[in-house]
């Protein structure tokens, strides 16, 4: 990356928000985990704020900008569930920016899918079988998961709760 | 000349300075040529202060008024769990202040932490100054990478009260990969395992060309050396409670006597398999009859008094390496950093763990403060030539309603960061919103740090849950919270801007720093730069007992890594005889069973010497062995690919699930009832609205249209229970 004039600085601080991960970081949108770690690198060493003291305060308070979102970008694009989540979001015209611990939640919602029943009738029964389990009722519970398994026969995790509840009932 | 700046390592047992110039480190010696300093502050009773080696030797006279390990309190309430173990172990009184802070008194005089880090730091700046000749105004501070917000900023103030401009809070275990990797064009991955006085770091990097990225770091603020050495004094203690009914731990005397034989027997036993420990007139009786300890101990009793402790160290490495998403073997080193390093049951238990030999030709005591050093040089000077780039060792969360704690940055996030997150008022009109700030991995508030807490009141009063208020959180590159609220639709440029600190307030700070009470510390005279015999000692300034003072001399024997160093020769040893001013009683010593001097008659306390000088010698050896073989270690990196590295967070079971809150509708439609919804939640929601009646004010908006039946952890044993 190459260095930067403190108008050109200037001028990315101001429409850094328009700018998508991919674009800052100058990475297309398939590149590789290695891709981002080295643009994270080499994009760090224009903007990281030691390398920028020397700055009068203004400007270093754009480096500064910058530089929190090239390292907002690199958490979410180095991660397969965050930018899982972010490409998705983009894709459906969302913002450029998405909330790093958002973007943990909705990568594994996917996997939260599984985990709360993808069928209505299984969500119900599951969430019946956390109450009883909450009240301590785990025979119930192993019950209702049982139940919760014939809508959703192969949800491995359903499964798995109802061998630890059937465990916990004896 | 250009301008100079010092890298310091603070440490719990011993503090180090070293400077970069014209391209080198070096490690920069006290005026006894020790190379590091103890970190213990003694408040004389004529009003003058003695910091370090000195003020060591002067615990077994004046416990009371002797202030070690002050390190282990810093930043902590008074209320927490390690005040209360340091309150227990330590001779000096530990007090209450404002706002659950602490402070330490002395006689009829109180210091904040801050004020008696300070008085090292002084020390250390004066050290510099002197064998630089030239004042010093800046330096990086290197912390345990563990610390969090509250023990950062105090350490910095500390900085400031020491009249030091604070360039940087560097990490230790970063600051170590620094010193071991820097110019020297390397791609690896590797692990720092830093046991030290009174902490204990581990941090994986990458340490590529001319980028340190830290991939994740774990820790434990309370586990050291000084941890072992309770151990053993709870042994000893009981041995002698049981042989003569009397309790040492009564006496602050014998209890400090113990601390130094327990210390001592730690360090033979780096060198020998079996230690004797003599502790003569521990105590006397009521009936003036005088108690001494003697006793054996073989390196295989001593694993097993420590054992739990080390293996809670591996505990955390499992944390760092899952973090980090690495597994012990695709490390291309490990660094072992830390006294208690030198220890073979510390070394063989890490190379099993590591399945490697840890690395060769590494200080454990100097490579922090050296590392430190090249990265003050490196921000005092035009060029950057290393970037670190570190991350927050712990998670950022904000206080909402139920008593939890909603994650906004995750640990092992790079830093610099920024996050804001929504929130809205839960009452028709509120007039304020209280933001609690926590670091911490619970999700119950009260099991994480606060780190501080405000109100925000400048915001136009509305309906429930129409207010929203924007809290922008900031981590920086000392790892340095600040967190900034402000009201969305007003978008009003009146923010409230707190630097969150459980510790001093500015005006405390500057009172502090008028009072001016570093200034009492007795400066020893240096030897003048040019002279070499580091070894030397300037007999008038040594107090009558110094017991460790020569344990500490020979360690400054060691060359410096930097090979080409003129500070320290290798000739420069102090002959024994040489040494008027060591204690003519030595009260307390561990000698190796079988020491070869064991017979020659000298002053007890010296029986431990041989060991030791075959220790500065090893090391001696691995420092000037030669860069190529240094080379050859690290291999040929080139063919191993370094992996792309996939963080996991394999924690969703902490997670609440999240609505998007971008498009607040569509929020509302859900609070309404989306029919995807529509079973399990209003039972949830009607726990929630039970829990909301009586509690805080503040709620993010997804707690507000929070998706019913996330609640898996009733089930899932090990998850955190989110409520
Ligand atoms: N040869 C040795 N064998 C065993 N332990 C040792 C040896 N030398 C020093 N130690 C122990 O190492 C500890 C001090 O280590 P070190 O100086 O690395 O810690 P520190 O930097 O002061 O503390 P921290 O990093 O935790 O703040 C002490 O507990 C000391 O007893
Ligand atoms: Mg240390």
């Amino acid at each position: 990356m190459p260095e930067m004039a403190p108008t050109e600085i200037k001028a990315l601080a101001r429409i850094i928000d328009e700018l998508d991960y991919y674009q800052l970081l100058h990475l297309k949108p398939n590149a590789s985990p290695r891709d981002v770690k080295l643009a994270f690198h080499s994009t760090s060493r224009v903007f990281h704020p030691d390398a920028n003291r020397h700055l009068d305060s203004d400007l270093r308070s754009a480096v500064g900008d910058i530089a929190k979102r090239v390292t907002e970008a690199y958490q979410v694009l180095r991660d397969a569930r965050r930018r899982g989540a972010y490409d998705d979001q983009l894709g459906s015209g969302g913002g450029s920016r998405i909330r790093l611990a958002e973007a943990l939640t909705a990568g594994s919602r996917q996997d939260t899918e599984t985990r709360q029943g993808r069928t209505p009738q299984g969500r119900q029964y599951f969430n019946l079988a956390n109450l009883d389990a909450k009240r301590g009722d785990w025979a119930a519970a192993a019950r209702q998961l049982q139940t919760a398994l014939t809508f959703e026969p192969d949800n491995e995790f359903f499964k798995s709760e109802l061998k630890a509840a059937r465990e916990k009932a004896r | 000349m250009s301008e100079i700046a010092i890298g310091i390592d603070l440490g719990t047992s011993n503090s180090c300075v070293a400077v970069m110039q014209n391209g080198k480190v070096e490690v920069l010696p006290n005026a006894y040529g020790e190379a590091t300093t103890a970190s213990v502050v003694a408040f004389r009773e004529d009003g003058g202060i003695n910091v370090g080696n000195a003020a060591k030797a002067n615990i077994i006279h004046c416990p009371d008024r002797t202030v070690h390990s002050s390190k282990r309190l810093i930043g902590r309430y008074f209320f927490s769990q390690e005040v209360k173990k340091a309150q227990a172990i330590c001779s000096y009184q530990i007090i209450e202040a404002e706002n659950h802070g602490l402070r330490i008194q002395v006689g009829e005089e109180c210091f904040s932490l801050p004020e008696i880090a300070a008085m090292i730091l002084s020390e250390m700046k004066s050290i510099a100054e002197a064998r630089i000749g030239q004042p010093v105004t800046k330096a990086v501070i290197a912390v345990p990478a563990y610390f969090n917000d509250n023990q950062r900023q105090a350490t910095k103030d500390a900085g400031r009260i020491a009249g030091l401009e604070v360039l940087r809070i560097l990490n230790e275990p970063t600051a170590a990969a620094l010193s071991y990797g820097f110019g020297r064009g390397l791609s690896q991955r590797v692990a720092v395992w830093d046991l030290g006085g009174g902490t204990f770091d581990i941090s994986v990097l990458e340490i590529g060309d001319d980028v340190f990225e830290v991939l994740s770091t774990a820790g434990d603020t309370f586990l050291g050396g000084e941890d072992f050495d309770d151990r053993l004094i709870d042994l000893l203690a009981d041995e002698f409670a049981v042989r003569t009914g009397i309790n040492l731990r009564n006496d602050p005397f014998a209890l400090e006597k113990l601390k130094v034989a327990a210390e001592g027997a730690k360090k033979g036993l780096s060198l020998e398999s079996e230690v004797e420990i003599r502790i003569p007139d521990v105590i006397t009786d009521e009936n003036g009859e005088s108690h001494s300890i003697e006793r054996s101990l073989t390196s295989i009793e001593y694993a097993a008094l420590v054992n739990d402790l080390v293996q809670t160290t591996f505990k955390v490495c499992d944390e760092a390496l899952q973090q980090a998403g690495v597994v012990a073997r695709d490390l291309d080193g490990v660094m072992l950093v830390g006294g208690p390093t030198r220890l073979p049951l510390i070394r063989d238990t890490v190379r099993e763990y590591f399945q490697q030999e840890p690395r060769e030709g590494i200080d454990p005591d100097r490579v922090v403060a050296m590392g430190a050093a090249i990265h003050a040089a490196s921000l005092v000077s035009p060029d950057q030539e290393a970037y670190l780039l570190d991350v927050t060792p712990l998670s950022l969360r904000i206080g909402i309603v139920g008593g939890l704690a909603e994650k906004v940055i995750e640990r092992n996030t790079p830093v610099p960061i920024e996050q804001t997150r929504t929130f809205t008022t839960f009452k028709d009109g509120q007039e304020s919103v209280e933001i609690k700030v926590f670091q911490g991995e619970s999700q119950e508030a009260e099991d994480n740090e606060l780190l501080g807490q405000f109100s925000f009141a400048d915001f136009d009063k509305g309906a429930r849950g129409e207010v929203e208020i924007d809290v922008t959180f900031e981590i920086n590159t000392d790892g340095i919270v600040s967190v900034t609220a402000t009201d969305r639709a007003t978008g009003r440029a009146a923010s409230t801007r707190i630097t969150l600190s459980s510790g001093l307030s500015e005006d405390e700070l500057d009172d502090i720093i008028d009072q001016g009470r570093t200034d009492r510390i007795e400066q020893t005279p240096v030897l003048d730069e040019n002279d070499h015999v580091i070894g030397a000692i300037p007999l008038k300034s040594i107090p009558a007992d110094t017991p460790v003072i020569f344990e500490e001399t020979r360690a400054s024997k060691t060359k410096l890594l930097d090979d080409d160093s003129d500070l320290i020769e290798e000739g420069d040893i102090l002959p024994l005889d040489e040494a008027p001013a060591v204690p003519e009683a030595a009260p307390v010593t561990a000698a190796p069973a079988e020491g070869p001097t064991g017979e020659s008659g000298e002053a007890p306390q010296l029986k431990s010497e041989p060991s030791a000088f075959d220790l500065s010698e090893k090391t001696a050896q691995v420092n000037s062995s030669d860069p190529d073989e240094i080379a050859a270690f690290s291999g040929n990196f080139a063919e191993k690919a370094v992996d792309p590295i996939a963080i996991s967070t394999e924690d969703e079971g902490d997670e609440l699930d999240l609505i998007d809150l971008d498009d607040d509708a569509e929020d509302l439609d859900l609070l309404g009832g989306d029919d995807e919804d529509d079973l399990g939640g209003p039972i949830l929601e009607l726990g929630r609205d039970a829990e909301l009646a009586d509690t805080e004010p503040v709620m993010t908006k997804d707690e507000l249209f929070e998706t019913p039946g996330t609640d898996l952890s009733a089930l899932d044993d090990d998850s955190e229970e989110p409520r």
